[in-house]
């Protein structure tokens, strides 16, 4: 048995690419296709494979909040639905709580507390109290324990006076409270969150993050995915960096962000905003990573980039920008963040 | 399940929790049905609605007076010619309920989004689609009996044969009817969309079981055809348990058959049920909408 809360020793996990669609691998590279069948009964040619995951290690420590970040498609989901044995790898071994996600995957399961698919994942047509009974069933909590472990839930997540109500009455944040409460039902010692704050309003998303803290505190395990730099920022221990499948960077926070120490992020705002003003900063020497991103509705963008030296490229910087309609609003030299990290190891911004 | 800084997990697997789980599936399948108040029209209104058709063109076909309907009684052996069709429309129905409720009950739960946090439990995963059947069933005696009644006193249709007979059918019935809805709910699951396969074998059963008139006025390919499908059976062993005096030996030999029918269709759907659930697990079917 490992000692590890999770422990994933080179996870691949390959799909049959969809005809057509230009899959790639995970790696970059096009995903082989087969040739087609002279007629019926020939002899199969072997489908064209796509790689999602293309041998993630992670070694999480029990009592540790680990997070792991990537952009769209990067894997991360794949591997959440592998470790919660939703997905059987394709090579690869894996072990939640000393259980192997195979072999052992009941058990497995016994030891998690998931929450994928938000709001989706409970019954709008039930009330929120009969929702975690139903779920606490399911996880075989003898019935007398059940209902004091959902009394306890809905006065946690502060439900109370809603409890008895069907859950397509309540708001985003209260159904997601819900699905919480399910995923905690069993008491598991490994919380799988996946994107637990995603479409909350910023109060309701403050108080969930107050509460993973928490539950760090009584003792879980919490492997996290986010879209939320800062969330994963303030929240992990540990961030895992997962791109085209692989376990790119892993460190903690003040770690990941040592390794872009001797760069400096700058951060334009401006209007009238050109694609081919992002090709001539790239020419400037010291410059890139470049990532834009409008500001509202209005013609307003933020410009960051990555600089060697931002005193050097200053000047050249606004000579690229000035005239043909742009405008110079604002302009700050900051620290680099863990989003600018992210930037910096996987090309892109997060939400890419 | 404890982890090693002391986190104790509320879980005690075991069989009871197996049932426990079970009979929550259960409870949360006839809460969800009640909850939507169409439950009603197909319980009162239906099962009097959709023999109708059948029913008037029989009565135009036999003359206002009956007077055609020698042929029939020659042919069946029976004068109720409304309780005749009404047994034949009321098994197709329920076989037919059976393939969307039980058929589509997983790839709703999947379309729902609540699929995969039931998988994620460590329940018993057939349990999900017994769970479901088992309302669905319930609700099905209740259109058997709402429609019976209907019939009994709304039509005059004259019942002479024995409700525990018809009940036994009944109960023989329930495997071969629900061995096919959970193997068509573990092809809807992978396949996504079966809607065509629902028309087929619902057309199939309608012309070839002999829903509304006897086997005998078919040709002897279609006969032969007949005779591999549960729901000639059925239908033949209803109408004589609920409409003629023969008693047991008339419907003996149809509930040997339908035994023999039900263990296959109930091994066939559990296999193929399995066999869903481990290539979800390899191709991620569950998560997929």
């Amino acid at each position: 048995m490992t000692d590890f809360a999770i422990e994933a020793r080179q996870l691949v996990k390959m799909f049959p690419a969809r005809p057509g669609t230009g899959d790639k691998k995970a790696n970059g590279e096009s995903a082989t296709t087969p040739r087609r069948r002279r007629w019926p009964f020939a002899r199969k040619e072997p489908k064209a494979m796509f790689t999602a995951v293309n041998g993630v290690d992670l070694q999480i420590e029990r009592g540790e909040i680990f997070g792991l970040l990537g952009p769209n498609g990067a894997g991360k989901s794949t591997t959440i639905r592998m470790l919660c044995t939703l997905l059987e790898p394709t090579s690869g071994t894996a072990h939640v709580n000393g259980f192997d996600i195979v072999r052992q995957a009941n058990d497995v399961r016994r030891s998690l507390g998931t929450l994928l698919a938000g709001e989706r994942s409970i019954y709008w047509k039930l009330t929120g109290r009969e929702n975690l009974e139903y779920f606490a069933a399911l996880y075989h909590i003898p019935q007398a324990v059940a209902k004091q472990r959902v009394d306890e839930l809905i006065e946690r997540m502060e439900l109370k006076d809603r409890a008895n109500e069907l859950v397509e009455k309540y708001s985003t944040g209260m159904r997601q409270r819900i699905a919480i409460a399910k995923a905690l039902l069993a008491r598991p010692p490994i919380l799988l969150l996946d994107e637990p704050t995603l479409g909350l309003d910023p109060q309701a998303a403050r108080n969930l993050r107050e509460l993973i803290a928490q539950l760090k505190q009584e003792g879980h395990t919490i492997l996290l995915t986010t879209h939320y730099m800062e969330e994963a920022d303030q929240l992990s221990d540990r961030i895992g960096i997962i791109d085209t499948g692989k376990v790119i960077a892993l460190d903690t926070p003040e770690g990941l962000k040592r390794r872009i120490d001797q760069k400096e992020i700058i951060r334009l705002e401006l209007t009238g905003w050109h694609d081919e003003i992002a090709g001539k900063l790239k020419s400037i020497a010291g410059i890139e990573n470049i990532t834009t991103h409008q500001q509202g509705e209005a013609d307003l963008w933020e410009v960051n980039m990555q600089a060697q030296n931002s005193r050097a490229a200053l000047p050249r910087i606004v000579e690229h920008i000035s005239g043909n309609g742009t405008r110079l609003v604002n302009m700050n030299i900051v620290k680099p963040s863990l989003e600018d990290v992210f930037i910096y190891l996987t090309g892109k911004a997060l939400r890419d | 399940m404890e982890s090693k800084i002391g986190v104790k997990s509320l879980a005690v697997p075991g069989f009871s929790a197996d049932v426990q789980a079970l009979w929550a599936v259960v409870r949360r399948e006839w809460t969800i049905f009640i909850r939507y108040p169409s439950w009603i029209i197909a319980l009162f209104i239906w099962p009097v609605i959709f023999p109708m058709g059948y029913i008037l063109t029989a009565r135009a076909l036999s003359g206002i007076d009956g007077s055609g309907l020698t042929t029939f009684e020659n042919t069946t052996g029976l004068t109720e010619y409304v309780g005749y069709i009404a047994v034949g429309t009321m098994i197709w129905m329920w076989q037919n309920i059976v393939l969307w409720a039980v058929g589509y009950s997983l790839r709703n739960e999947q379309m729902r989004g609540t699929l995969e946090s039931n998988w994620l439990s460590p329940t018993w995963r057939f349990a999900y689609l017994l769970g479901s059947s088992i309302p669905q069933l319930a609700s099905m005696f209740m259109l058997m009996l709402v429609s019976g009644l209907e019939y009994a006193f709304l039509f005059r249709v004259n019942f002479s044969g024995s409700l525990w007979l018809t009940l036994l059918v009944i109960l023989a019935a329930i495997p071969s009817v629900y061995g096919l809805g959970f193997a068509f709910a573990s092809v809807v699951i992978t396949l996504k969309e079966a809607n065509a396969f629902v028309f087929l074998v619902r057309g199939i059963v309608m012309v070839f079981c002999g829903i509304t008139y006897p086997l005998a006025i078919l040709p002897k390919w279609m006969q032969s055809v007949s005779q591999w499908l549960p729901q000639t059976y059925i239908i033949h062993a209803v109408r004589t348990a609920a409409l003629s005096t023969e008693g047991f030996s008339g419907i003996a030999f149809d509930l040997k058959m339908l035994v023999i029918f039900g263990i296959i269709w109930l091994a066939f759907g559990y296999l193929l049920f399995n066999m869903m659930e481990r290539r979800a697990r390899q191709t991620g079917a569950i998560g997929q909408y």
